[in-house]
């Protein structure tokens, strides 16, 4: 029996140590907005936070995340009252086609843009570029929506620096 | 006097010889550099574009950069938008093609080594060279090396694989390895 924190709330958990998080996430603890891509930390549609650093939850066994740690799904990245800027940008720019990916692709780039724009001094847009391709490349999608992630990307990151309303 | 000096140079000279001939310590050499060459290590060895490689049995013939294009710019534990351990955990992944793990001091421990010990594309010559030199060994002298190479957990885990895709001899045989190496004189090949 372990207490994980996911997205806000406690959560007692009993299962076997070679659990992976994903699988007490959407099976356990009911949270499904991660997915279940490729099971080998090859595609980020599991991709999660635990405490605050991105992993692949698909590859991550829950007997190695430590007692009290604290998850963060797609869920708990904003509200529908209070989207987080790159879920705003997302939904402006109509990202998702078939959706799989999404939770793990904007669960990637929020990480980045919280590293290296939010509160930062600007970046080039070719500094950005490399970023993002850096920050996105372990992330997939079948139905290729990268042109539109990229753009959302640069519009969540123009919005964090100020640059736009 | 002269015949004095003649008996010393019948003494020194074949101890001169023996002292000169770093064939053991050469031999023994190849053995580190079997290891330290080996896929299992020499794939985070790598140098300035800090790009980690894929090679290896289960990689084909020819060596290729590591997928998804991850760098360690930045830090040698990659960005912090997506550190080595994003994907790495603490465990060898027990599925088919899932990520190594590995684990120091109880937490999950994945990192490029420094720069300055490349390894991958390097000659024997110029590994040698840089595992000799304490401003690329980590400041280690041999006796420092051999326990290094015994104890530092990323080390190790190289060994915790299926044999086909270890790397030859132990941890602890290549501890002796390089103290036996430093008592012949750590000579270095010339190539
Ligand atoms: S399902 Fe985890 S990375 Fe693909
Ligand atoms: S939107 Fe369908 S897989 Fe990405």
């Amino acid at each position: 029996m372990r207490v994980i924190w996911v997205d806000g709330e406690p959560h007692k958990v009993d299962v076997e140590g070679d659990m992976p998080l994903l699988w007490v996430l959407r099976d356990e603890v009911g949270a499904t907005g991660p997915k279940y891509g490729c099971g080998i930390a090859m595609c980020g549609a599991c991709t999660v936070y635990v405490d605050d650093r991105p992993v692949r939850s698909c590859s991550l066994r829950i007997g190695d995340v430590a007692e009290g740690a604290k998850v963060t799904t797609i869920r708990g990245l904003g509200t529908p009252q209070a989207l987080h800027a790159v879920q705003a940008a997302w939904i402006e720019h109509q990202v998702a086609q078939c959706g799989y990916c999404q939770p793990g692709q904007i669960m990637a780039a929020a990480a980045l843009l919280h590293d290296k724009v939010a509160g930062k001094p600007p970046l080039s847009d070719a500094d950005l570029d490399d970023h993002i391709n850096h920050a996105m490349s372990a992330n997939l999608c079948r139905c290729g929506t990268y042109m539109r992630i990229r753009a959302a990307i640069k519009s969540a990151a123009a919005k964090l620096q100020g640059q736009r309303p | 006097m002269i015949r004095y000096a003649l008996a010393i140079l019948l003494v020194a000279g074949p101890a001169q010889v023996l002292a000169q001939d770093s064939t053991p310590g050469l031999e023994l050499w190849g053995k580190i550099h079997e290891v330290f060459s080996h896929p299992r290590c020499a794939n985070c060895h790598v140098g300035t574009d800090r790009v980690p490689m894929w090679s290896g049995p289960e990689y084909g013939a020819a060596p290729r950069p590591h997928g998804m294009n991850i760098s360690g710019k930045g830090a040698d534990d990659g960005a912090n938008y997506l550190v080595c351990t994003t994907c790495h955990s603490k465990q060898n992944s027990a599925t088919p093609h899932g990520p190594p793990g590995a684990t120091s001091k109880g937490v999950a421990e994945w990192k490029l080594a420094p720069v300055e010990m490349q390894w991958f594309g390097k000659s024997s010559a110029e590994i040698c060279k840089q595992f000799k030199a304490k401003e690329s060994n980590g400041n280690r002298e041999i006796a420092a090396l051999a326990h290094h190479v015994t104890t530092e957990p990323l080390v190790l885990w190289a060994w915790t694989v299926e044999s086909e895709r270890k790397p030859p001899y132990s941890a602890k045989e290549l501890g002796k390895i390089v103290e036996d190496w430093g008592m012949a004189g750590a000579p270095c090949p010339t190539k």
